[in-house]
């Protein structure tokens, strides 16, 4: 805990004249649950394209693990570590739900070149994939081809395949939304627990403040491209220029 | 039980080509062959299409590229029918892997019409070097040797009915190799691309690497039929290279059936036998096979396996019930 998984330097990213980062500077620790709050157009999901690799760089440097991962193509950094879920439903549809799960599993174990062996013979890659989808509940499911979940389960089924590359840093974005009570409850509880194991550090994009400031360590407050607070949730409660520009007089 | 009726019904068209092999007339063995070809080519270009969602309009020049590499291998160094097959597909490999390494970093309509500039671009260099390829005339000449190993057996391919073997041969052979494939996870992971591309590198999947492999061995494939017909017709044909020929195996392809392993070999035999009995009647044969393809594709988007497993689907429904 405290060792600095991901560095960012001096980021800047322009659409245009929108301006989604300026200069950022941000360091995000192993073991520490970060959530990033702000207003819609604050530039939070520019922020994860562009640490991810969905965006190129314009200038400034992304560091993971002491590594220089600025301008690597996306499965490079997914194989390092750092990966994502999607705000929309970004799955395999017309896979069934085990397949989709199979995929990352089977790739990061460098099995997806063997041209001629026998996906149905993959034991061990099964049997990994499955305790993903117990561990999402949707081991019940698991035949059911993508396309025909609900769309509840769809967005359960985005954050396995995330889980699945068992990556040590995922941005997860909007991880609840689309989802009833019963699942939201077991998907935070399993990102709390997920978290608490250590193997991965959880960054979330949230709009549900109960969520943000129940579960995180730290919340980074975005706000037109710039970071307006940053600090554990009692501080960024209290924090003046935070209330004013988006917390308002809810919280 | 599962198990065994895929299997008998294998082993029963197994039986049936080597029967029409040993039994039918030259015709019926010719246009057999045909089917054969058609089904090699149209297999392994589905791995493309149907597998990874690419849809590429120069498999042509793969095609040709195995003609003119046996060709080329067979008029000059040795007319040694296994050899030269060799050499065809490992210059159409060849030339898919140079070609497919400009064509795989762009996808979709930017995808199709580079491979098409590049089918059109083999297909002129063939036409226009007259002095080395033949011009239209083609490569001509090539003999079917007897198939031997190492001097000690000898096994000629002389005849149209010897020769139907030799093809036979390759077509289980590629048919084995192409359900290996689609049933691997390297096959899993081309399906990925096909369903979502972006989420597959978020999977780790290089997808570049991955379009560009199946881009190779689909180019393989074409370039053993293109070997194979030009030791049936005994000669290389420019045309082999033409977009129109590239149509084919997409045309069979979506006619048997895009997401069916079976549905490309369904589509060429019924490509070849509509061919023949539509041009018994009428010399506008592709008016009325394009009459075909839009009700296929308007109302079966499945194809004829597609339609098949639906009506096989219900009627095991009313058995058990």
């Amino acid at each position: 805990m405290g060792e600095v998984i991901l560095d960012i330097k001096k980021l800047t990213n322009f659409f245009g004249q929108v301006c989604t980062a300026t200069n950022l500077d941000l360091r995000i620790e192993s073991g520490v649950l970060t959530s990033i709050i702000g207003p819609n157009g604050a530039g939070k999901s520019t922020l994860i394209n562009l640490i991810t690799g969905n965006l190129p760089v314009q200038s400034g440097t992304i560091f993971f693990k002491n590594q220089d991962i600025t301008h690597l193509p996306i499965h490079k950094r997914v194989r390092l570590g750092v990966c994502r879920s999607f705000q929309i439903v970004n799955i395999f549809p017309e896979l069934t739900v085990l397949e989709n799960i199979m995929i990352p599993i089977l790739t990061m174990a460098g099995r997806t070149w063997r041209l001629f062996a026998k996906t149905a013979q993959e034991k061990a890659g099964r049997t990994q994939a499955e305790a993903v989808l117990e561990r999402v509940g949707l081991i019940q499911r698991k035949d059911t081809v993508a396309n025909a979940l609900s769309h509840g389960d769809q967005r359960l089924l985005e954050v396995g395949v995330a889980l699945a590359v068992n990556p040590s840093l995922l941005f997860l974005d909007e991880p609840t939304a689309g989802m009833n009570p019963v699942e939201r409850v077991r998907l935070l509880e399993n990102i709390r627990q997920l978290s608490k194991d250590g193997r991965t550090t959880f960054v979330l994009v949230e709009h549900d403040m109960d969520i943000v400031f129940s579960l995180s360590d730290r919340v980074i407050v975005l706000h037109r491209g710039i970071i307006l607070g940053d600090g554990n949730p009692d501080e960024i409660r209290s924090n003046k220029q935070v209330r004013e520009v988006y917390l308002g007089d809810s919280v | 039980m599962k198990k065994t009726w895929p299997t008998l019904f294998i082993l029963l068209i197994i039986a049936v080509l080597i029967g029409i092999g040993l039994f039918s007339g030259r015709f019926m063995i010719y246009l057999t062959i045909r089917v054969m070809l058609l089904g090699i080519f149209a297999l392994g270009y589905n791995l493309l299409l149907g597998r990874t969602g690419l849809l590429s309009f120069g498999h042509g020049a793969f095609y040709a590229a195995g003609a003119y590499g046996l060709g080329f291998f067979s008029l000059h160094l040795s007319s040694h029918p296994l050899l030269g097959i060799v050499t065809g597909i490992a210059a159409a490999a060849l030339l898919a892997l140079i070609i497919g390494f400009f064509c795989v970093r762009h996808t979709e309509i930017y995808f199709a019409m580079l491979t098409l500039a590049f089918g059109m671009m083999v297909f002129s260099l063939i036409w226009n070097l007259r002095d080395f390829t033949g011009g239209d005339d083609g490569l001509v000449g090539i003999m079917r040797e007897a198939v031997s190993f190492f001097g000690l057996i000898k096994i000629p391919i002389k005849t149209d009915k010897q020769f139907y073997f030799l093809i036979l041969i390759f077509f289980l052979l590629s048919a084995w190799v192409v359900h290996r494939l689609q049933n691997s996870p390297f096959g899993l992971a081309l399906a990925g691309i096909r369903e979502n591309s972006n989420r597959s590198e978020f999977a780790g999947v290089s997808v570049k690497n991955y379009r560009l492999a199946v881009f190779v061995i689909s180019g393989a494939f074409a370039g053993l039929a293109g070997a194979l017909e030009t030791l049936l017709e005994s000669n290389a044909r420019p045309f082999m290279a033409h977009w129109s020929h590239s149509a084919e195996p997409i045309l069979v392809s979506l006619l048997g059936g895009l997401l069916s392993f079976t549905g490309p070999l369904v589509g060429s035999v019924f490509f070849i036998a509509m061919r023949e009995i539509i041009q018994r009647f009428t010399e506008n044969w592709m008016l009325w096979f394009g009459v075909v393809l839009l009700i296929v594709i308007m109302g079966f988007r499945g194809g004829v396996v597609g339609v098949l497993e639906g009506l096989l689907g219900r009627s095991r429904k009313e058995l058990k019930e």
